[in-house]
């Protein structure tokens, strides 16, 4: 009875429409900002591919709909001297089709190549995981191991907020009301070894775990240690002061010292991916293979 | 100026569907698999999870796939739109979907018009894809019949045709 029930309720509920908003268009970056700042409950949209979903299944609420894709100037990818830049408007496929991605920064492509699907990857932007802040996202957690600096537009000017400090709690960061994400700095990180290892319950998941590892390795001694966890934490995570406490140990000796630390400050949430001491001892086990393969 | 819509208001959307320009009046919220679906009278593309999960509903528009279910009808003002009805020229089946007929690669063909766009886009990306490649692009597109074995044969069988 229940079965056939909830089949039922499935039928005719299924359909999810997003609720009723009005819709914006504005003709600038200062035209958006400012509207975001007059008018509650607004929101940029960049791809949707997080917005629309929360607002179907009703776990997001707004009234406005400031639509960004219109700024095209917000669309680009730029080789500096000693960092990438990155439009917030760049769809995840035209950065993973740029070569100076590719070749300068080989750790951000090979996380979001694994990120969602094709068609997400179509229409999705790095800047609109930033600032959906999902903790589960390996975009988010990726961005932390560069310590990007995250360039953002409000009425009243602009500002850079280090990857760091732009993560506050789940789906909540350091944008302001009126303030939004115009483009992603991601420093190249010269003479470091890459890898990232996600663990998924199917295709095309956000990841149950992932880890992201950037190693710069001098005969084999730890020089810098980066790691950025998704799907561990309130936020994407890096354990700061375990990777500070291994620089100058050998790499070889020190990977199982790392596997059964990098857990200690974290208590990770248990929902339908999987328990708290599930995602422990994948933790564990995405460190300790990233780590090997690092070694070759 | 920006243009702003309030609640209740309709906003035009002005789209070119396979080759065909269309102008209507839309609710905001209203999503482009409906917009095709309900306005313009094209079936062909499916509804199946309406969560990005499926690909069911995938559509090409300016030349990349997406899933229509996850992008409002307002996105699409002013884009160029293939789907399932818009590939077959003449009365002749594109070489896709002759090759998912010839390898068997539908049982109930729910999943089929979303299978067929993404391969489109797939093989237009990269016209001869290996195995690992093909699973790679196809995998937000879920099949509860077939087993993706045919799918991927005919996705094989699809490239040498269009090669050729
Ligand atoms: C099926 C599926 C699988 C996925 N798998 C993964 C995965 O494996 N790993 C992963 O990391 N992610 C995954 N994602 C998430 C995906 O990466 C994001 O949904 C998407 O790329 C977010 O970007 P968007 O442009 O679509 O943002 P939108 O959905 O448009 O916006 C997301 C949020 O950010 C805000 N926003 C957008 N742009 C800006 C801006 N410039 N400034 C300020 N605020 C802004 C919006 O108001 C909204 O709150 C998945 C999504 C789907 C649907
Ligand atoms: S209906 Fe759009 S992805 Fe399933
Ligand atoms: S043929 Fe039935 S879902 Fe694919």
């Amino acid at each position: 009875m229940l079965k056939v029930y909830l089949f039922i309720q499935y039928k005719y509920y299924k359909h999810v429409y997003p609720p009723d908003f009005a819709y914006y268009i504005p003709n600038s970056i200062y035209e958006a900002v400012d509207f975001l700042g007059r008018y509650d409950n607004a929101r940029p949209l960049a791809g949707g591919q997080s917005l629309l979903p929360m607002l179907k299944l009703r776990l997001l609420n707004v009234d406005y709909i400031v639509d960004l894709n219109p700024l095209k100037e917000l669309d680009y990818v730029s080789l500096n001297k000693d960092y990438m830049e990155i439009g917030a408007l760049t769809r995840y496929y035209e950065v993973l089709k740029s070569s100076i991605v590719n070749e300068k920064l080989p750790l951000l492509s090979m996380v979001i190549r694994k990120v969602g699907d094709m068609q997400v990857r179509n229409m999705g932007t790095i800047a609109g995981s930033l600032a959906n802040a999902d903790p589960a996202s390996d975009t988010c957690a990726v961005t932390l191991v560069f310590d990007a600096d995250i360039v953002t537009t409000s009425s009243s000017g602009n500002r850079v907020i280090k990857a760091r400090d732009f993560f506050k709690g789940p789906f909540t960061t350091a944008l302001a009301k009126d303030e939004i994400v115009t483009a992603i700095r991601y420093p190249i990180l010269e003479g470091y070894k890459f890898n990232f290892v996600k663990v998924v319950r199917r295709a095309g998941d956000y990841p149950l775990v992932s880890v992201a590892v950037a190693v710069k390795l001098k005969d084999g001694v730890i020089e810098d240690l980066r790691l950025g966890y998704a799907g561990v934490s309130q936020t994407p995570y890096r354990p700061f002061e375990v990777e500070k406490s291994f620089i100058g140990k050998s790499l070889k000796d020190s990977i199982e010292d790392i596997v059964s630390k990098v857990v200690e400050g974290v208590n990770p949430p248990s929902d339908t991916r999987g328990s708290s001491s599930y995602r422990k001892e994948v933790m564990r086990n995405v460190t300790r293979k990233a780590l090997r393969e690092v070694m070759g | 100026m920006g243009v702003l819509a309030n609640k209740g208001e309709k906003v035009k959307v002005r789209v070119r569907v396979n080759g065909v320009w269309y102008e209507r009046y839309v609710s905001p919220r209203m999503l482009l698999v409906d917009f095709l679906r309900d306005e313009l009278g094209l079936t062909g593309t499916k509804v199946g999870c309406d969560t990005t999960t499926c690909g069911a509903c995938t559509v090409i528009m300016n030349g990349r796939s997406v899933k229509s279910c996850t992008v409002l009808a307002v996105q699409a003002n002013g884009a160029d739109i293939l789907t399932i009805e818009g590939l077959a020229q003449d009365s002749k089946l594109h070489p896709i979907q002759q090759a998912f007929m010839d390898n068997f690669a539908l049982q109930c063909g729910y999943c089929t018009p979303g299978m067929i766009m993404q391969t489109y886009f797939l093989l237009k990306e990269n016209p001869n894809p290996t195995e690992e490649e093909i699973r790679d692009g196809l995998h937000g597109n879920i099949c509860r019949c077939t087993g993706y074995q045919n799918i991927i044969n005919a996705v094989k069988d699809a490239a040498g045709r269009m090669r050729s």
